[in-house]
């Protein structure tokens, strides 16, 4: 079952959450944006429902963000709430539902980028984190790592310097190049530590694109694939079960033998109660 | 988790201070900043806001440079929390988020630089009416209270303390209609928005009870006469300004 940092948020129930939900982590200019345009047809392809979503996407506080962030005065907890409402307000009306429905959610950044934003400007780490408890737990983390060498040029190259991927706030006395370079590795290092701390698949994204595609693409069906089977063989066990309660025992018996010499499973795992051993040592295989 | 209070990450300082076992909000007056800080609870129609703006004429006159802030007044926030409300877009959740951001930019920007400057700061509602909401609309209580551990702590939280149906029979008679969050009509307690405020202020009242001793609020009784309550307030108020000379504004 889905489970939480540890607060439940009122009405969110975890128990049919069966849908898949996918991060996209990394510092500005990590390539976060490319992927998810380069996943989602993918994924539909493949036959899965997608919903991806990002950060101030929110209906009700996007809006407010943007606005906001257009004046210098939004203080660092200010800030942070602002974003946390945004993500809250994704969370119970868009990816809690779409996990409903058994999407596959994409998500262009989660509370990591948020926790690290507010880390480097100073906020108190167990508060933002005690925030941050009613979030779910996603099912895979990949962090695109960039190094801020190869961040510049990309981001100079593309839309220029931003004033708050630049952290500004931060550094006003500084040029905006060198206030980048300074506040872009600072997050890194946060990112770097969050990664540990959270369990991130680290993905390089330095290469070309297609080459992180490739990678990701990868995990990706590692990751359904392993979801596909435990789905199906807990499907196969169930039904063998409710079978084998009706059967006579030696029908029973017969039926087992059979399934065990079958050369390749059909699907998945084969139930523990039908290994070619039968003692039923209470392992999945 | 780091948690050690020297930390720092880069050149930046930690704004808070690591979370104590006891009171979770920080101290403003003696130990504090210069400042004193004096906040308004109570339920709708306890007559509270009528009381902080009888103090606030007092302060005034006696030469104290007095900040008014409101609940829910962000210049920065407003405009979300109303879009919010109008389309009904609110769960407990992102309520309690967007109140709470309103308050944090309130503080980031007045209440606490202003307290460090060394004014006195009156507050129309404080981060109890948060706990008070939230937690009658669902939130877990420690969540809200973590939620506002930035928050300062007030010089004297005065609780105006009133029966359910006298605060009812006020407001009743005050307003065309409720509206639909301070009704409580999210939560479907009752389709009635009588019936729904008159339960869902109930459940704050008892949240309000719990705070008490919880964080020392001063509790006024707010069915006595208005000029009562007002002195009692006055007087306490008097004990916490002495020794504050420096907050008095030349004329």
């Amino acid at each position: 079952m889905r489970e939480t940092y540890g607060k439940l948020l009122p009405g969110m129930k975890l128990s049919d959450l069966a849908g898949k939900l996918i991060v996209i982590e990394g510092t500005d200019g990590a390539g976060r944006t490319t992927q998810i345009n380069l996943l989602k047809p993918w994924l539909e392809e493949l036959g899965h429902a997608v919903l991806d979503t990002g950060m101030t996407r929110s209906p009700l506080a996007g809006d407010g963000i943007r606005r906001a962030k257009e004046g210098n005065n939004l203080g660092r907890v200010t800030q942070s709430l602002f974003y946390a409402t945004d993500f809250v307000d994704r969370l119970e009306n868009e990816i809690a539902p779409a996990l409903r429905a058994g999407f596959i959610v994409l998500t262009d950044r989660y509370i990591y980028s948020l926790i690290a934003r507010a880390m480097v400007r100073g906020v108190d780490p167990a508060w933002i984190r005690s925030l941050y408890m009613v979030a779910l737990k996603p099912d895979a983390v990949f962090y695109l790592r960039v190094g801020v060498d190869q961040l510049v040029p990309r981001v100079i190259f593309s839309r220029g310097f931003d004033y708050w991927e630049s952290g500004m706030d931060l550094f006003p006395a500084h040029d905006m190049y060198d206030a980048f370079c300074n506040y872009q590795k600072a997050l890194l290092a946060e990112f770097d530590r969050l990664s540990t701390e959270y369990g991130f698949e680290t993905v390089d994204a330095s290469p070309d694109p297609k080459i992180v595609f490739s990678s990701l693409k990868a995990r990706i069906l590692n990751l359904l694939d392993g979801a596909q089977k435990s789905f199906m063989s807990r499907q196969v066990e169930e039904t063998i079960e409710r079978m084998t309660r009706m059967m006579d025992p030696a029908v029973a018996f017969a039926a087992q033998n059979f399934v065990a010499s079958q050369p390749e499973p059909v699907m998945g795992n084969i139930p523990r109660f039908l290994s070619a051993n039968g003692n039923g040592n209470g392992h999945h295989s | 988790m780091d948690t050690n209070p020297a930390l720092r990450v880069g050149a930046f300082e930690v704004l808070f201070p690591v979370r104590q076992n006891q009171s979770l909000i920080k101290p403003s007056g003696d130990g504090g900043y210069p400042g004193r800080l004096f906040i308004v609870e109570g339920i709708d129609g306890s007559g509270k806001s009528t009381q902080l703006s009888l103090l606030h004429k007092w302060l005034e006159a006696k030469g104290y440079g007095v900040v008014f802030s409101e609940w829910n007044s962000s210049m920065l926030v407003k405009d979300t929390t109303k879009l919010g409300k109008k389309k009904k877009m609110l769960t407990p959740a992102t309520f309690s988020l967007i109140h709470c951001t309103d308050f944090a930019d309130r503080t980031e920007k007045s209440i606490l630089p202003l307290l460090k400057a060394g004014a006195v700061v009156l507050c129309d509602r404080y981060v109890y009416t948060a706990f008070a909401r939230d937690v009658a609309r669902g939130m877990d209580r420690q969540w809200v209270r973590d939620l506002y551990d930035f928050a300062v702590k007030p010089t004297v939280a005065f609780y105006f303390r009133v029966p359910l149906e006298t605060a009812i029979g006020r407001i009743t008679a005050a307003r065309d209609c409720l509206k639909y969050y301070e009704a409580g009509l999210d939560l479907g307690l009752s389709d009635d928005p009588i019936e729904s405020f008159r339960k869902f202020q109930g459940r704050i009242l008892d949240e309000y009870e719990r705070m008490i001793p919880e964080f020392g609020l001063t509790v006024i009784d707010a069915t006595l006469p208005v000029e009562v309550q007002q002195m009692q307030v006055r007087q306490i108020a008097k004990r916490q300004l002495e020794g504050a000379e420096e907050l008095r504004v030349r004329p």
